[in-house]
């Protein structure tokens, strides 16, 4: 009897990333037809929704560019960290603690010139991210504290900060006693580009590029590459751990709390306990998927975003927010997670299954 | 199932293993080896580190299919599949790294995969106790594994094959990570174990333990066996260490001796702590001079890879002092040694020497990336120059530069690895293991390497476990045994029997057993 075993090939397939990706969204695709049927929705009608509000025209794509930049800079914030095999868990919180900084900023420079006030904030949500990680990296770098926990528990440590200055300090003496901030005053606001999208798009774009080049082309990226393939070559090759374990670590937070100034400025009216609304799980789901490397995250990001927003927009049809998250789950993992099989081959081996052979043969 | 099997007499053996062959990408591990273990004995297999123990147990445990050969299981010819298979069978494997759940309980362990249908805790956990009782196996069913001893850990192993009713066990150089109160202990249990019919192969290269426990030994070397089930209490442990390191005729390739100047390498009073935070390394005197390869041998374990560590920087040392080239660097960074002119070539080449996921040019200036800065960045332009020249010059066989080095063979691999090292002609050349497991061509290259680096004026400190390469190529040979540099011999006029003998320690000599 024969039976077929994945194979990881020597050399990826020549094109075969697109290839993977066609065939996946193609039968995530149709498995949604299946999925849209059984719930008694039209799948043609409901799937040119989702198009068409994600990518038919300028302003569905200012919508959809609006939601991949926190999802980008999210996943380039987890991809930093992962590039030298550390997990930054700590997305979610460090958002959040880069929106506190951010507001704080626009309380105090309220009335303060438009573009300063906007570089203060988003110098300040860069600032609120680090110091959050800070705590963590420190850990980590001197004493070897795992970060997965630190960075995961001091998300409910900013959490729980952004609710009491809302419930407390900032609350609106005119929200009739609702626990909501003020409105950010109209300057601290980002210029927007076009339909609705904002300047962070640029921004966000420009700092991907800066950390994916800095990543691949630097003497410092390639130090926390050698780093992340194995700690002991990076000893041997006269990389200090400890001070690149913090800085990577500080960096990475830092590029959340961006993520979280920019939200604030560019989407936000105000800050609320839900302005970081799972942006920085979904960074690890992104940058996972892009393998990460930072030079990829962007290009996740902005499928991601694409499949949200348009899942979103079916729920106007009747959709219902479970299926169309199912939807969303299978388009995202079919094009992308598709792509990880472009890098096997299928073999057909006689006998059983024996999985230490396949791992050594 | 065993039951079925024809009933182990006197002439079936319990195990027959014959002809077999194990290729592995640019080594052959296995070269026809066969061995005959007999019912209800304990069989020690010998050999050096490389001599195919490993990967003939493997073989037998279903872990790895043979290329050719054949196993035959109380005289029933079997093809293993996967571990199941052979456990079905009868076999039972503990490794050397042990594969227990630490947050489980003994018992749990134990019973993992073999467990009864109703979980009743204290049913099985009584089974358990009296099952490690019956075979004088002191342990607490209800402990949690993370909190045990290693010692103890090794004892759950041992469990579990037993719950499994192995008939055959094999344990893969068991007493490593013992101490030698309980490495004496489990002579006892694996003494019960054959009483009790079971046949007990047992891997090591301690020959005090062969002679304290086994009853036969077959020894390994270069994937063939050299010698056949031999009566333990017929055989003294000089033989055996003859047999195990080999007594091929004299070497007839040696490199012309080259008189010896200054001393480049000086090593004095030299101590360091192991893994474990034993003395690993004791008071190590060596000077190696310009000109001239030391060779230091010693089987694997006895500070060999810790004095490695320490002269490079890798582990601090307790006591004693470094000196390159006339510079005390005892306590400096692995970095400030190599520009001091040390290059060292690590037993784990992709652990330590290259990173495994990075690209050919990445590795190749691993040392002096910081040569090839261009402002911010690293000059990918000149790097891929150097990489190119150095790959050509060294005879590194790659796909495109800028693909993973670990897709490489190990032959070349290792080249890459030691043109990088040797490539900015260091003072002093510390190389560990540096021909293991690579194919006879790819010994000869890296072989021809260190020896154009010690006649072009280099000093160069060789570490191996491969006694004829040291012969062949030292000019002084090193012994270590239990840490410390316990002998020094004239690799021309000395005999590998006293070699042997010294690597192994005498027997009555307490320190030995450390």
């Amino acid at each position: 009897m024969r039976r077929p075993v994945l194979v990881r090939r020597d050399e990826a397939l020549r094109g075969g990333q697109p290839l993977a990706f066609a065939i996946g969204l193609a039968a995530a695709l149709f498995i949604g037809v299946l999925l849209l049927l059984g719930a008694g929705h039209d799948p043609a009608t409901v799937y040119q929704r989702m198009f068409e509000a994600s990518l038919g025209n300028p302003d569905a794509w200012s919508v959809t560019l609006n939601r991949a930049v926190p999802l980008g800079l999210a996943g380039l914030a987890v991809a930093i960290a992962g590039s030298m095999g550390l997990w930054n868990i700590g997305a979610e919180g460090q958002i959040l603690a880069g929106a506190m900084m951010a507001a704080w900023v626009a309380r105090v420079g309220d009335g303060w010139p438009g573009p300063i006030i906007i570089v203060a904030m988003l110098a300040a949500g860069a600032v609120g991210g680090g110091l959050l990680a800070a705590g963590p990296a420190l850990a980590r770098s001197s004493i070897g504290v795992n970060e997965i926990i630190t960075t995961l528990m001091l998300n409910e440590v900013a959490l729980r900060l952004v609710q009491w200055l809302i419930h407390g300090p900032w609350k609106d003496p005119d929200s009739f006693n609702f626990p909501l901030a003020p409105m950010l005053p109209d300057q601290a606001r980002l210029p927007v580009l076009f339909g609705r999208a904002h300047a962070g798009v640029i921004l966000a774009g420009l700092v991907i590029a800066v950390f994916g080049l800095a990543v691949s082309r630097s003497v410092w990226g390639y130090e926390l590459r050698v780093a992340g393939s194995s700690e002991a070559t990076a000893r041997y090759a006269g990389i200090s751990l400890s001070r690149k374990i913090f800085t990577v670590l500080v960096l990475s937070g830092a590029v959340a709390g961006f993520a979280g100034a920019i939200e604030l400025s560019g989407t936000a009216d105000r800050i609320t306990e839900t302005i970081s609304n799972g942006f920085g799980f979904a960074g690890i789901i992104v940058a996972a998927l892009a393998l990460m490397r930072p030079g990829g995250v962007a290009a996740v990001a902005l499928l991601f975003g694409a499949v949200q927003i348009g899942g979103q927009s079916i729920q106007t049809l009747g959709v219902s927010s479970s299926v169309s998250t199912i939807l969303q789950a299978f388009i995202l993992f079919g094009a992308i997670g598709a792509g990880v099989f472009s890098q096997y081959r299928i073999r057909l081996v006689p006998g059983r299954r024996s999985v230490l052979e396949e791992s050594v043969g | 199932m065993i039951d079925s099997a024809p009933t182990a007499t006197a002439t079936v053996p319990a195990v027959a293993l014959m002809g077999i062959w194990k290729r592995f990408p640019g080594v052959v591990a296995n070269a026809g080896t066969h061995l005959t273990v007999s019912t209800g004995t304990i069989h020690a297999v010998l050999g050096e580190n490389g001599a195919g123990k490993s990967t003939l147990m493997n073989v037998l445990a279903g872990v790895y299919r043979p290329d050719e050969g054949e196993v035959r299981v109380h005289g029933r010819p079997c093809r293993f599949r996967n571990p199941a298979d052979a456990l079905d069978a009868g076999i039972g494997m503990v490794h050397q790294e042990f594969r227990l759940v630490p947050s489980f309980t003994v018992a749990e362990n134990v019973v993992l995969g073999a467990a009864p249908p109703l979980l009743r805790r204290t049913a099985f956990e009584a089974e358990v106790a009296s099952t490690a009782a019956r075979f004088g196996l002191a342990i607490e069913p209800d402990r949690l594994v993370w909190q045990l001893s290693m010692g103890e850990r090794q004892r759950v192993e041992i469990l579990k094959a037993l719950w499994r009713d192995a008939r055959i066990l094999i344990l893969d150089e068991p007493t490593a990570v013992l101490t030698p109160a309980e490495a004496d202990e489990l002579g006892g249990v694996l003494r019960r174990m054959a009483d009790d019919g079971r046949s007990v192969i047992f891997i090591s290269h301690k020959l005090h333990e062969v002679t304290d426990f086994c009853d036969e030994a077959t020894v390994l070397r270069g994937g063939e066996t050299v010698a056949a089930s031999l009566t333990v209490a017929d055989t003294d442990s000089a033989q055996l260490a003859g047999l195990m390191v080999g007594a091929s005729p004299a070497v007839t390739e040696r490199p012309p001796p080259r008189d010896p100047d200054a001393p480049l390498l000086e090593v004095s009073g030299l101590s360091a702590l192991g893994d474990r935070g034993n003395k690993a390394l004791r008071a190590a005197d060596i000077t190696v001079r310009s000109g001239e390869i030391v060779g230091v041998a010693g089987v694997a374990g006895n500070g060999q890879r810790e004095l490695a560590e320490v002269i490079v920087g890798f582990r601090p040392a307790t006591a004693g002092s470094v000196v390159i080239d006339g510079t005390d660097l005892t306590g400096a960074t692995p970095r400030q040694r190599f520009r001091a002119g040390l290059g060292y070539v690590p037993e784990d080449r992709l652990g330590v020497g290259l990173a495994p996921r990075l690209s050919v040019v990445d590795n190749a200036v691993l040392r002096v990336y910081s040569d090839y800065r261009r402002g911010p960045f690293l000059a990918a332009d000149r790097a891929r120059a150097y990489c190119q020249d150095l790959v050509k010059r060294f005879a590194v066989r790659t796909g495109a530069l800028t693909d993973p080095v670990a897709g490489l063979s190990g032959g070349n691999l290792q080249r890459l690895l030691v043109g990088r090292e040797l490539d900015h002609h260091p003072r002093v050349v510390v190389a560990a293991q540096p021909t293991r497991g690579l194919d006879v061509q790819g010994v000869k290259a890296i072989q021809d390497l260190l020896v154009a680096e010690r006649n072009a004026g280099a000093a160069v400190l060789m570490i191996s476990e491969d006694l004829d390469e040291l012969l062949m190529l030292a000019d002084r040979l090193l012994v270590m045994q239990g840490g410390r540099i316990s002998a020094e011999f004239d690799p021309v006029t000395s005999s590998r029997q006293d070699i042997g003998v010294a690597m192994v320690g005498h027997r009555s000599d307490a320190e030995g057993r450390l």
